[in-house]
């Protein structure tokens, strides 16, 4: 900030509280100062963008059961405490209806080699992963977990997992480290997988999650495709890319199998590192026609000149599609961003396709 | 009709839940969690103290349900009483580290927020959650939510005028942080 003491002024301005006195005096101070100017601009971005965050996160477990349970322990307490002993039966009722749990809810699984455990016992055929219970392979061994009818999950050797919600519209699990490979045929967003880096939500696929000893993975999808979420921070991974994630920084940017190594390498700074601005830079002047995913995601995480720069450089590999305009993408509206991208992702679809009919 | 006019916030699953329907309060956890958690999360920072104090604002709510009269619409004051629930518990919680924090080193509390997230890159949402405790429940309630800084004031018990400088301290702090 060059002028530190039109701080207040340029504030105000922006928000609409000067004195008309003030106004006329900074719009003059404006005219003649292009620091300030671009200070103003960058505030506005600023406003701009707070205003459009999502007014609503899905919270990353279903509380639910929990709030009901809790409710119902306070009834109890208080009826107690009154000395009216019959409240568990509403308690029950209330966690019954408010949770819709889960009773005797469970998965089959099937050990594939080696020792599986459920909790603390050694799985010798099959057996059935209740909710609530982990399931375990050690280096030697591995297990096939049935994802209630929808689809199963390939355990892999030195996985730890945890059964979370099995309900028809819920199907849960939290990978705490391994690997695992889902095949899912379901309707979207019944089948998700906790991390500690987020949650992987099916939307209609197959992929390979891995997560290591510190909580850091990677997501491999092989079919349709995967959004993995992080406190509203979104990556949408199609068949044929990966994307990196982190603890307390969620799914990184994802780029497609054969994404050059300086793109890689830019994104693993920009996401993960320090590298801000000029990472981003880096990623642009690597990126191809075949990077567009990368490029779409990475239009919301930047700001100002950048965005426009990155939009430009999409543009000229998959142009937007009638009424998605400049302007609207730059600020990040909704609809055109999603219109966009089902472009991309077609154009991304039939070049994957293409690849493998070529291979073939 | 004067009635219906007066408590134009009471929908159906507000008045049924009022009544001690358990499934009608279910619906509106459905409907609003989001949005809460949303607000718990921006507040707090930290994805587990805001699911936790998300749990506490709807069981709060269940609790003070009769007192709901539908002046506003519920989910205004559902908002209201999660800013809130995050806001006390943040005064108790700082209570606590006080009483075993040793003389003179208060600003330790509001440094804990300053600290760099790792990977945090030029997201908003991750700028926000880096600010020091107070400038990010300012610029939350302001420029996200839409509070004025005279409502500011009585909910943090600050004076509107501390309210202002803080969201403009939060507003160059997160430009900083995004033009890195």
């Amino acid at each position: 900030m060059k002028h530190p003491e039109r701080e207040v002024e340029l504030n105000e301005y922006a928000d609409g509280s000067i004195t008309p006195e003030a106004r006329r005096e900074l719009e003059r101070h404006l005219a003649e100062c292009p620091a300030c100017a671009r200070d103003l601009e960058r505030l506005r971005d600023l406003l701009r963008g707070a205003s459009l965050l999502p007014r609503g996160i899905a919270p990353p477990r279903d509380r639910a059961g929990a709030i009901a349970a809790e409710i119902a322990r306070r009834r109890v307490m208080r009826r107690r405490t009154a000395g009216v002993g019959l409240a568990a039966a509403a308690g029950v009722a209330l966690f019954l209806t408010f949770g819709r749990n889960r009773a005797g809810a469970g998965w089959t699984v099937e050990r594939v080699a080696g020792a599986p455990r459920i909790g603390s016992a050694t799985l010798e055929t099959g057996g059935r992963v209740a909710v609530g219970q982990w399931l375990e392979t050690d280096d030697t061994s591995s297990a096939l977990l049935d994802v209630g009818a929808i689809g199963q999950v390939d355990v892999r050797p030195g996985t730890r997992l945890q059964l979370v919600a099995a309900r028809p519209d819920d199907h849960r699990l939290s990978l705490i480290r391994g690997t695992i490979s889902a095949h899912v045929d379901a309707p979207p967003r019944i089948f998700s997988v906790e991390t500690p880096a987020g949650t992987a939500v099916d939307l209609g696929c197959a992929y390979t999650l891995t997560v290591d000893s510190l909580g850091r993975g990677l997501i491999r999808v092989t079919g349709g495709y995967v959004e993995f979420d992080w406190l509203g921070r979104r990556s949408v991974v199609p068949m044929g890319a990966f994307a990196l994630t982190r603890p307390r920084a969620g799914p990184g940017t994802p780029f497609v199998d054969d994404a050059p190594q300086p793109l890689r390498r830019a994104l693993l700074a920009f996401d993960f590192g320090d590298g801000g601005a000029a990472a981003a830079r880096a990623v642009l002047a690597s990126a191809r026609r075949e990077d567009a995913i990368t490029l779409w995601h990475l239009l919301p995480r930047v700001d100002g000149t950048l965005r426009r720069a990155v939009y430009e450089r999409l543009a000229r590999f998959d142009p937007p599609p009638a009424g998605v305009t400049e302007p609207g993408v730059l600020a990040l509206d909704s609809a055109m961003s999603e219109r966009w991208w089902k472009e991309i992702r077609r154009a991304e679809w039939r070049r994957v396709v293409l690849r493998g009919v070529q291979k073939k | 009709m004067a009635f219906r006019a007066a408590r134009a916030g009471v929908t159906d699953s507000v008045e049924r839940a009022r009544a001690g329907d358990e499934g009608a309060f279910a619906e509106l956890y459905r409907e609003h969690a989001g949005r809460v958690y949303a607000l718990c999360l921006r507040l707090t920072g930290d994805p587990g103290a805001a699911e936790e104090r998300m749990q506490d604002v709807f069981i709060r709510a269940w609790e003070r349900l009769r007192t709901f009269r539908g002046e506003s619409a519920f989910s205004s004051w559902l908002h209201r009483l999660a800013v809130n629930v995050v806001l006390a518990e943040r005064r108790a919680s700082l209570r606590r580290e006080l009483r075993v924090l040793p003389a003179g080193e208060p600003e330790r509390l509001e440094r804990a927020g300053d600290a760099p997230r790792e990977g945090a890159g030029v997201d908003l949402e991750g700028a926000i959650a880096a600010l020091p405790a107070g400038a990010r429940a300012v610029f939350v309630l302001h420029d996200v939510e839409g509070y004025a800084h005279e409502e500011i004031g009585n909910l943090l018990g600050i004076a509107a005028g501390t309210s202002k400088a803080q969201l403009f301290r939060a507003r160059r702090l997160l430009r900083e942080r995004l033009e890195r």
